[in-house]
């Protein structure tokens, strides 16, 4: 179901929504970049061109998030429950390459398997949670999803999508989630509009000019020099995986008696450091090449599709701009 | 220039003066520069020099223990090599340091006030043709953000680096890109004890962060490559910049200047005007 509703409309019915829901939205800081925040005035809502820095992925998989703990007591020990965060959560201007990425997140922490493992703060956090997309109108030259099964203009993994036509947006209802929270705007769609969007989103699709033929399968190159050579300028830092939208590898951390789930990530060096001493993978090889090989190749074995949406976050916020699309694409699988 | 700072690359390797050469090369952007690891004089002509060559090269020094390098440096990285040679990081005679001159304000904002555009050390200086020599920065904007941020009354400066802080997300892109981060444990990494939080936490972001510039006061080089590689748009030259203004005002001391020198925090003086040393 579509419908063109004004910008106004929107944010009226945004300001409406606080009044029972937890809103996120990207903000917009000055000269810092956009960034996903828990909103109080529905002003603040960011629905522009520009990307936010962190992908979603942080509402649903928190970089540092308390999942036990245990009572201070004299001489015995109890389990501390940890509070709930169980209100109803609406979050905006999500981009087609996150969502995507939730859907990625979604096959390992809430797998359509019963029998497979369930983790119940990232389900809680999907449930509780509705997704209003916003299709992107000016991709960053960094940006790839057309060449990984997405588009700017995709939908999977919303429940509403927002497009933005200039004086209005096109509003699409996709579940019954989306439904319930943008059910209620006024508006219908002419047949003059639907076709302005849809020569909209052809338009939009063509500016994604990076592409990227990643091989089906980096087996053959894993022995390779190759993984040495691109990956001499890494820094072993946390940019790529904290901000990928699927990267999801964490630590556990005990800090006054709560035990704290941390994102943590395949470069550093001391992610694979064991109690021994031993390193299974000493040097920036192997940890650039596990990234990649995560991405382009073992993903794709277990899940079948790769674990890289294209946003082009790593691209853009790698200190010393080391390409994926570019290592993938010249990995030598012959 | 580029054809200096290239004949003189092809010609340490052809005579295998250097095992390599760390200089900048075009990225596949076409735009931006990456750091180029070059071993072979076949290779030296994808080495390209102009303002967007960042990167302070000097950091991957330390990576290539025993190896003969030919690194291309621009002031602020020379000075990052001066430090490390003062804290016995490097060994002179494996460096070759080819010098480059770089025009004021050509990089980035820290350009502006950078004090010394020529390197400090070098075994060859590659001049910018048409420009006066080591022309230094404007030393009076050097501070003028860290004495905006002095006129301020404290609380005003909390809420300020809370802000601040509040967005840091614990990369530590802004350690991995620092020629003077390069404790084999750092603090922040250490468990047993830990001495702050680990989570992104205000309280853990507040340790780590200042913990990181106290360690580089008087050490840091203002290259400005931390402020850069931060993701969240952290102003963390300011940080450094107040405490390389202390150690100035204090000490007389700027980091960088000579192999020479004593390091400040190697350094104690019974003369000290303060009185909490002895
Ligand atoms: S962001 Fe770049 S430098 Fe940092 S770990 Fe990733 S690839 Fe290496
Ligand atoms: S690997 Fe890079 S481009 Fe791919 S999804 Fe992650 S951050 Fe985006
Ligand atoms: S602290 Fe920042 S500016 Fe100073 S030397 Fe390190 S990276 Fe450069
Ligand atoms: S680079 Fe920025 S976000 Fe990353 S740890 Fe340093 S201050 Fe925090």
């Amino acid at each position: 179901m579509k419908k063109t509703v004004k910008k106004e409309a929107l944010i009226a019915l945004i300001e409406n929504l606080m009044k029972d829901h937890e809103v996120v939205s990207p903000v917009e800081t000055a000269g810092k970049g956009v960034f996903y925040r828990k909103i109080d005035k529905a002003k603040d809502v960011y629905l522009g061109p520009a990307f936010a820095v962190e992908p979603v992925k942080k509402f649903f998989l928190h970089p540092s998030e308390w999942i036990c703990g245990c009572n201070k007591e004299e001489g015995t020990a109890s389990p501390c429950p940890v509070p709930a965060d169980d209100k109803k959560r609406v979050i905006f201007g999500v981009r087609p390459c996150e969502a995507r990425g939730l859907v990625l997140l979604d096959k390992i922490f809430a797998p359509d398997d019963p029998a497979g493992y369930q983790d119940t703060s990232y389900i809680d956090n999907r449930s509780r949670s509705v997704i209003v997309g916003l299709a992107c109108s000016v991709p960053d030259r960094t940006c790839f999803c057309v060449s990984l099964d997405g588009s700017p203009v995709e939908t999977r993994g919303m429940d509403a999508v927002l497009f933005d036509m200039g004086d209005n947006f096109i509003v699409e209802i996709l579940t019954e989630k989306g439904k319930s929270i943008l059910g209620s705007l006024p508006g219908t769609i002419d047949a003059g509009s639907e076709k302005a969007l849809e020569a909209a989103k052809e338009k939009t699709k063509k500016l994604v000019v990076k592409t990227v033929k990643a091989p089906d399968s980096l087996d053959a190159s894993f022995k390779s020099d190759y993984w040495k050579k691109v990956s001499l300028s890494c820094l072993s830092c946390g940019v790529c995986t904290y901000l990928c939208p699927t990267c999801h590898c964490f630590d556990l951390v005990e800090e006054e008696r709560k035990k704290l789930r941390c994102y943590d990530g395949c470069a550093f060096p001391d992610f694979t450091l064991e109690t021994s001493g031993e390193n299974p993978r000493p040097t920036k090889k192997e940890r650039y090449r596990q990234r990649v090989f995560h991405k382009f190749d073992y993903f794709k074995k277990n899940f079948g599709e790769n674990l890289c949406v294209g946003c082009g976050r790593c691209i853009r916020f790698c200190p010393v701009k080391i390409d994926i699309s570019e290592v993938a694409a010249g990995a030598p699988i012959k | 220039m580029i054809e200096e700072i290239r004949q003189k690359a092809k010609e340490l390797l052809a005579a295998s003066k250097v095992d390599m050469v760390i200089g900048y090369r075009r990225s596949g952007d076409g735009v931006s520069t990456v750091p180029a690891f070059i071993d072979s004089a076949q290779d030296v002509d994808s080495l390209v020099w102009d303002q967007n060559c960042v990167y302070n090269l000097a950091n991957y020094l330390r990576e290539f223990p025993g190896k003969k390098i030919g690194v291309v440096a621009k002031g602020c990285d020379a000075r990052a090599i001066v430090v490390l040679l003062q804290e016995n990081q490097l060994e002179r005679e494996n460096l070759f340091i080819i010098g480059v001159e770089c025009g004021v304000t050509d990089i980035s904002e820290k350009c502006a006030a950078c004090p010394r555009t020529v390197s400090a050390i070098c075994d060859i200086l590659i001049k910018e043709k048409g420009r006066k020599s080591g022309a230094p920065g404007n030393e009076k904007d050097a501070y003028a953000a860290v004495e905006a941020l002095e006129a301020r009354r404290a609380e005003e400066r909390l809420g300020l680096w809370r802000e601040e802080f509040s967005r840091c997300i614990r990369c530590y892109a802004c350690r991995q890109v620092c020629p003077m981060c390069y404790c084999p444990k750092c603090v922040a990494d250490q468990t047993m004890p830990a001495w702050f939080s680990k989570a992104t936490s205000l309280e853990g972001n507040f340790a780590w962060n200042v913990t990181r510039a106290f360690h580089l006061a008087g050490r840091c080089v203002d290259c400005g490559e931390c402020e850069r590689a931060c993701p969240v748009g952290i102003p963390l030259r300011d940080l450094n910049k107040k405490l390389e203004k202390e150690a100035k005002e204090l000490y007389k001391y700027e980091a960088g200047s000579s192999v020479e020198a004593k390091p400040l925090f190697a350094s104690y003086d019974k003369d000290d005007p303060k009185d909490f040393i002895k």
